[in-house]
């Protein structure tokens, strides 16, 4: 069947009532997390996994889209209005955006990062409806050499193109290949590091890990620094409808955003970061007239706005991308919805194109409606948003840990689960504390035991012959770009301006 | 410590070898400790033999070489202090933190129900982020989990564990 008849079917599971339900949910969470600084739909997706058992695999995978498609737009306000990005991936937002908020231009940017939200977000996915059929076909060929290529690949360039330093980022993956070790070997049904606790015995569930790192580990962060009350808040001045001539200065950015964002969302470079920031910089580089003197005279620039906002949607949706096709997460939050298919027994990749063809065109195909639901809950509603960073502090974060604790005695009914719960918190602490990514732990619990599976059965079909892993020329294409991706962050970091480099210091979202 | 981490960061180029970043060694430690534990443990698997000629002990035996490659480059990171500085540490809402969830830990072990537990948990987390009186919050965060525990148990029921409050709190919907 060709894409676009694929496309309707998905359009007719995704316009059912209660998957649209899923959808708005979805962004509703998405634009509020995306708004507050500090929490994340990463965050938010994996406080919401063990919840969301039950809803269904279709609904909850919905509902996680919109989460991811909504922390992009809800970034954005909280970079103009407050000059405080809500995700890293609207870091670059923040510079140009405040400025134009200074200037009594809020609105109008405000206006330019959803309008360029919804392009960039709404052509990526039609990009990856696109793209995503030609993926399958390649994948269905690969054996357990490529698949473990792959999933070196995943590994090397999680952790090199997250946090500061390739090192950090390779303990932090080590450190999730370990986790992922517990609990009885599918093989062979050996327990391994369980050390005869009955709970250790059945895996180390992924939710536990998710909301331990990234919620309670956040708030322990959170609670360790000293509160900036110097955090002001801009009131949104100007209208938030675009002239034609502001529209017509937008239009470019949009476009080159998105190529960019869609570009590098796919590949293992961990997120939006990197397109956001070529974005702005080509923007800065590109502007003439009116907009050059903006730039300059630190008036703040509609383009500088346009282009990160449409580049960090269309990475969204270019991340979705390996993640539906190869099973590979590309960043933080893709890496935790990998869990949430885990979860109902699901593993992407491309037989679950033929499997269950309704889940995925369901889900690409609510990405358009999502993206639709954004730009209405974005333009006219942006006052409503604005008031969510007016929640104080203390009830925020109770409130956080209220929901991170009851998701998980409700979905593994045990103390001992809250007992994991706390250690992966405190170890989720340190790791912040000392600069370490978060997400390469998640990754290499949830691929390594994939991997090790791939690994051991080349080797029983090659009777124990390594080199089997080296013999195929696709694996081999893979491993190289596995090199490239550790080498290039490392060049890409010396060949940055200095500010630029602050930005991976951070987590992917 | 960290005050002292921004005086020699600061004043000597990053290769110079200064007080080491003590925090960091100890993470080295971690680590290594971890790698023995992955080693000491695939070495007690029983031996098999299979076509593949490499057991359930291979993945671990490779995991645990890697932490112990990393504990070392770790060492390397805090001698020659290369890890990104760290603000002051705040202790007190730290411990009022975790001490939230082991409060939970403690309630929920004697068996005294969801909404209690939680509610404690609530109120000590915003204790711990400068909310005060304490009594407040708990009662603000007992509140909170009522409503919670309706939504989650009667309405999508998730199970949750019950104490004497929640059996007379569903007595009443009944």
């Amino acid at each position: 069947m060709d894409t676009f008849s694929l496309l309707l079917d998905g359009l007719a599971v995704a316009a059912q009532p209660m998957n649209l339900l899923f959808a708005l949910i979805g962004v509703v969470l998405g634009t509020a997390v995306g708004v507050m600084p500090g929490i994340g739909p990463a965050l938010t997706v994996a406080l919401l996994l063990p919840v969301s058992l039950s809803f269904g695999a279709t609904g909850s995978m919905i509902m996680f889209a919109g989460i991811y498609y909504g922390g992009m737009y809800g970034g954005a306000i909280s970079s103009i209005l407050l000059n405080t990005p809500g995700e890293t991936a609207s870091i670059m937002t923040a510079v140009e955006g405040n400025r134009m908020a200074r200037d009594g231009r809020g609105g109008k940017a405000l206006a330019a990062s959803a309008i360029g939200s919804f392009f960039g977000g709404t052509v990526a996915t039609f990009g990856l409806a696109l793209v995503a059929p030609f993926m399958v076909m390649v994948a269905l060929s690969f054996g357990p050499a490529e698949y473990f290529a792959l999933m070196v690949l995943s590994f090397m360039t999680v952790s090199a193109a997250f946090g500061g330093s390739v090192a950090r980022g390779l303990t932090a993956l080590f450190l999730g290949l370990a986790i992922g070790l517990v609990g009885i070997d599918k093989l062979t049904g050996q327990a391994r590091l369980a050390f005869g606790v009955p709970e250790l015995r059945d895996n180390i569930s992924i939710a536990v890990i998710a909301v331990g790192l990234f919620a309670i580990g956040e708030t322990l962060y959170i609670a360790s620094q000293k509160f900036d009350v110097n955090e002001k808040v801009e009131a949104v001045k100007g209208s938030v409808w675009l002239t034609w001539q502001d529209l017509k200065r937008c239009i470019k950015p949009y476009l080159r955003g998105t190529i960019l964002g869609f570009g590098f969302g796919p590949l293992p470079t961990g997120g939006a970061e990197i397109p956001t920031f070529l974005s702005y910089s080509a923007e800065r580089k590109l502007a003439k007239g009116v907009a050059r003197e903006e730039f300059d005279n630190g008036k703040g620039a509609i383009e500088g706005v346009a282009g990160p906002e449409s580049a960090n949607n269309a990475s969204a949706a270019g991340t979705l991308i390996p993640l539906l096709t190869l099973g590979l997460p590309t960043s933080a939050t893709a890496a935790i919805m990998l869990a949430g298919f885990q979860q109902y027994g699901l593993q992407p990749g491309p037989l679950l194109f033929t499997n269950n063809p309704d889940l995925v065109w369901g889900l690409v195909a609510s990405l358009f409606i999502a993206n639709f639901m954004l730009l209405i809950l974005n333009l006219p509603f942006v006052g409503i948003w604005v008031k969510l960073l007016m929640i104080p502090r203390p009830w925020l974060y109770a409130g956080i840990l209220t929901f991170a604790t009851l998701g998980i005695v409700g979905a593994e009914g045990s103390v001992f689960s809250l007992i994991l719960l706390l250690i992966f918190g405190l170890i989720g602490f340190v790791m912040r504390r000392f600069g370490y990514p978060l997400a390469p732990v998640l990754v290499g619990a949830i691929l390594g035991p994939l991997a090790e599976e791939q690994l051991r059965r080349g080797l029983m079909i090659n009777r124990g012959d390594w080199t089997f892993l080296f013999n195929s020329p696709i694996a081999l294409t893979i491993y190289a770009i596995a090199i490239a991706a550790v080498l290039g962050p490392v060049i890409w970091r010396a060949l940055a301006p200095k500010g630029a480099n602050t930005a991976f210091a951070m987590d992917g979202d | 410590m960290a005050s002292e981490t921004r005086e020699v960061g600061e004043s000597r180029p990053p290769h110079e070898p200064g007080t080491p970043d003590f925090g960091g060694l100890a993470i080295a430690i971690g680590l290594a400790a971890m790698a023995a534990l992955i080693w000491w443990d695939a070495s007690s698997y029983p031996v098999r033999r299979s076509y593949a000629q490499f057991g359930p002990e291979i993945f671990p035996f490779l995991v645990a070489a890697g932490l112990a490659v990393f504990a070392v480059a770790t060492v390397f990171l805090a001698v020659r202090r290369r890890f990104p500085p760290r603000e002051e540490m705040t202790y007190p809402p730290v411990i009022w933190v975790a001490g939230a969830v082991l409060a939970e830990i403690a309630i929920l072990t004697f068996g005294l129900g969801f909404i209690l537990a939680s509610g404690t948990l609530f109120g000590f987390a915003a204790r711990g982020m400068g909310r005060k009186p304490l009594w407040l919050t708990v009662i603000v965060g007992i509140l909170f989990s009522a409503v919670l525990y309706i939504l989650f148990r009667l309405g999508l029921g998730l199970s949750l564990p019950t104490g004497p409050v929640e059996r007379t709190l569903v007595g009443l919907f009944r």
